[in-house]
């Protein structure tokens, strides 16, 4: 009964480097696999629309829908990276960004875009306040509050469609105005550069610089992982995630803006559809819809290759309706894809 | 004992071994019990006991030995092959399902039909009233969901599950953790009557004065091994702790001679959160290594929570460097200078898909670079200086923490909360499952810590740990401070039974 007992002598640990190998591989995958898909697709591209794809025209096109969506994902990545998955008012947010704006035309274009970005930061702060401080789903909470703003939009101007020239009063400032916001989404610089894409490609610039260079970045990569350990790391996750919804929907309702600009109009369903595309983009760039892995490189090339794909199912012929199956079939193939390597990262 | 084959034993264990990476969790275990039989299985955290039943419940499929049952010999590769063999689980952790009915949790798998689409439901409730009167519930509804029911009555209910399934030996694995001292007498008054129908129990408890009011038997094992087994009328208290303890490992635990001068730098005073803990009072000084000692559920983690804010308190002071302070949440209580290193690695403790330079920084985000840049250089030599004293291996400051061992990921959560440079650091069972090697780095660690002027509130449930780096104990009773045991009175035996409130033996200093 009194035998002694030894110490386990303290055996060399056996590391598992397949794991490492396995997350090595799909994390450059993730990083820059997405470029090798561009690639694919512009030369697919080239072949389908038998050498028009370089076209000032096409490009101009291409742009013009990259751009839209663009701005809205380099928001929207942060709500995703931070593990919330998506924000569904993204549509109303982008409606109301651009009605808001046409609606304050008169107070000269500067005063009408800041409101358009302003009511975008208003719905994130209550966004980021639901979820972050109360603990709401995040699916849920942004799928109802869309619905709710929807509702008020209908309410507050009765279903019509506003046009900044006829709600601008006839005086030449306010005319100026008017003239001024349907300009922003037609000047080029050169032959064929938007304004658009350079505001988008500026947009991916800062998003890049607050993800992989600020604190908030390194803070929501934990959050994102596993928000009970960013918790008990003594990290402030309410006001995190409230910058993070802030951010996203400032993005939307810029985009919202340029999307009226464009189509000339601004009505409660501008937006729809930007929710589940978007989304489509960042996680095609390789953000892992369960958060906390991801980069902006990634998204922005996420975004283009969301963009070529679907300017090649325009060479096609596709009419709007298949174009909705494709595009369903391409999200499903990368929520499929991305939960794979959430496994294979042992996360999900 | 005879070795004779078939010797009219219930259950028949012989050199049973279950071998994990690096450790010998079960090493040639002997364990027999009789029909109608409550035997005891006692030892410490780690003596291997779980490890054991688990085998008998036929979750692992690579023990060696034999095992016998009624005389005749099994396998027992699956789960299914255990509950075929005759053998029940009675978890600690209840494996109902809260939202569901008693009758279809306690029929779960097996509920009589009418016909192929519907449940016969009248039938259903008739045998589910059957088994609930073999546990003295006679007169509970079957309809009525779990989640209505006392933790009592659900505990009673796990235990009618498991008889449904008609065992022969019933293991009960901490049975009475979550119950009062009422219920815990009702509790007993089933295991009575279930032992009269000539069951094989198996009765897993770390409070002895259980052990004395039930079992018949008791078996102590230590460090894998069974040490003794003895009709429970033959033991004491002292005999059977010294057994749980054996030898004393103090060799392993070099003596650890910091000065402590007098410095107060944590004070708390009726420090309560009602229904988890109540008035507590202790202080902490200057270079301490002060532990919380009491067993599982006695409010050791919730009073952690509670001091670095994580939950809040109902009322109570807290005294920090001697001024009162009341932190707003976890971040301003690191700023603070108090850290928390949490009992649940991989819940609440590390980020596993992140690297262990993200993980080791993530308390500490806001020091390094300037305004709102994150600066990547500085810092490197940090984590690299923090996993290097934690022998981290390998040293590797980009790599994933999941490819980790969990020796090593333990580690890595320790150069984390070393990285957060506090004051005072609460460790909540910085050594649960981790190699001997692994543990004596934790501990050369907390070691260091404290000879640099810091303190240390330690919370756990491994005694040799508290006796070999404890300068005081106080010792948590149900939510209350019962009592101190200064450095000199620290031993196994006497937290041991501090805690489990054998009073007497040692003299403890009441508040």
């Amino acid at each position: 009964m009194s035998e002694k007992i030894k110490a386990t002598p303290n055996e060399p640990e056996k590391v598992d480097s397949r794991k490492t190998e396995i997350s090595r591989f799909s994390l450059i995958f993730n990083k820059l696999g997405i470029y090798v898909v561009v690639i694919l697709l512009t030369f697919l591209g080239m072949i389908v629309s038998k050498g028009q794809f370089f076209t000032a025209g096409n490009i101009q096109s291409i742009l013009e829908a990259v751009a839209l969506i663009g701005m809205v994902s380099a928001g929207l990545l942060f709500v995703v990276y931070a593990g919330n998955m998506n924000d569904m008012s993204i549509p109303m947010t982008m409606a109301l960004g651009g009605m808001m704006t046409v609606q304050c035309i008169n107070f000269g274009f500067p005063v009408a875009l800041l409101v358009g970005i302003a009511t975008g930061a208003l719905i994130g702060l209550i966004n980021g306040f639901m979820i972050g401080k109360l603990r709401a789903n995040p699916i849920i909470w942004t799928w109802g509050f869309n619905l709710l703003l929807s509702g008020i939009v209908r309410v507050t101007w009765g279903g019509k469609q506003l046009y900044a020239d006829t709600v601008a009063r006839d005086t030449d400032f306010a005319q100026k105005s008017a003239a001024t916001f349907y300009s922003i989404a037609r000047t080029y610089l050169g032959s064929f550069i938007s304004l658009m894409a350079i505001v988008m490609i500026v947009m991916f610039l800062v998003s890049w610089f607050i993800h992989a260079k600020t604190k908030f970045g390194q803070k929501l990569k934990i959050i994102g992982t596993s928000y009970d350990v960013a918790r008990f790391s003594g990290i402030n996750c309410t006001k995190m995630l409230i910058i993070t919804y802030t951010i996203c929907s400032v993005c939307a309702s810029i985009g919202g803006i340029f999307f009226a600009a464009l189509r000339k109009t601004a009505s409660y369903e501008n937006g729809t559809g930007y929710d589940f595309s978007c989304l489509t983009a960042v996680l095609l760039g390789g953000v892992l819809l369960n958060g906390g892995k991801g980069s902006v490189v990634g998204a922005f090339g996420g975004v283009l290759a969301y963009g070529i794909l679907n300017n090649i199912l325009s060479w096609v012929g596709l009419d709007t309706y298949s174009k909705y199956l494709v595009q369903g079939i391409v999200f499903l193939f990368i929520v499929w894809l991305n939960t794979y390597s959430n496994r294979k990262l042992g996360k999900a | 004992m005879t070795d004779t084959a078939h010797s009219g034993y219930a259950l028949d264990m012989r050199a049973v071994s279950k071998r994990f990476p690096g450790t010998l969790a079960v090493n040639q275990v002997d364990f027999r019990v009789k029909d109608g039989e409550v035997h005891a299985l006692m030892g410490e955290n780690g003596a291997g006991k779980s490890t054991l039943m688990k085998v008998l419940a036929g979750l692992y499929d690579d023990y060696t030995g034999e095992i016998y049952i009624d005389g005749v010999k099994r396998e027992l590769h699956t789960p299914e092959m255990a509950k075929a063999a005759g053998i029940g689980m009675v978890y600690q952790e209840l494996s109902l399902a809260r939202r569901i009915s008693i009758y279809e949790n306690l029929l779960v798998g097996r509920l009589p039909k009418k016909n192929a689409l519907f449940i016969d439901k009248k039938k259903a409730v008739a045998e589910a009233k059957e088994l609930l009167a073999r546990v003295g519930l006679g007169d509970l509804d079957p309809t009525i969901d779990v989640s209505e029911i006392s933790q009592c009555d659900a505990q009673l209910v796990e235990i009618a599950k498991v008889l449904g399934s008609k065992p022969k030996i019933l293991v009960m694995d901490e049975p009475t953790s979550a119950l009062s001292s009422e219920e815990v007498q009702r509790l007993f008054a089933i295991v009575r009557s279930l032992k009269k129908q000539g069951l094989a129990i198996v009765y897993i408890s770390h409070h002895l004065a259980e052990i004395f009011e039930i079992a018949d038997t008791v078996t102590v094992m230590r460090d894998g091994r069974r040490v003794d087994t003895a009709p429970v009328s033959e033991v004491t208290t002292e005999s059977l702790v010294e057994k749980m303890v054996g030898e004393p490992i103090q060799s392993f635990y070099a003596d650890h001679s910091t000065k402590i001068s007098g410095e107060e730098v944590l004070r708390v005073e009726d420090y309560t959160r009602w229904g988890f803990f109540h008035h507590v009072n202790f202080s902490l000084h200057r270079g301490e290594v002060l532990a919380i000692c009491g067993l599982a559920g006695a409010g050791r983690t919730e009073i952690a929570r509670a001091l670095v804010s994580v939950d809040k308190v109902d009322q109570g002071k807290l005294f920090v460097g001697g001024k009162e302070t009341h932190f707003r949440d976890f971040g301003e209580a690191i700023r603070g200078g108090l850290g928390y290193l949490s009992e649940d690695r991989k819940v609440v403790g590390l980020a596993l898909p992140q690297t262990v330079e993200d993980n080791v920084l993530s308390c500490v985000i806001d020091k390094y670079g300037s305004g709102i840049l994150f600066s990547a250089k500085k810092e490197d030599a940090l984590v690299q200086e923090k996993i290097d004293e934690m022998h981290v291996y390998p040293a590797d400051p980009q790599r994933q923490v999941n490819s980790f061992s969990g020796g090593n990921q333990q580690k890595i959560l320790m150069a984390k909360w070393l990285a957060a440079d506090v004051d005072i650091l609460i460790l909540d069972e910085p050594t649960r499952g981790v190699d001997v090697g692994a543990k004596q780095t934790i501990h050369d660690a907390v070691r260091r810590f404290a000879e640099q002027g810091k303190s240390v509130i330690l919370l756990s449930s491994d005694l040799p740990e508290v006796v070999g780096l404890c300068d005081r104990a106080v010792i948590l009773r149900e939510g209350h401070i019962i009592g101190e045991i200064p450095k000199e009175g620290i031993t196994e035996n006497s937290l041991l039974i501090a805690a489990n409130g054998e009073g007497g033996y040692v003299t403890c200093r009441k508040k």
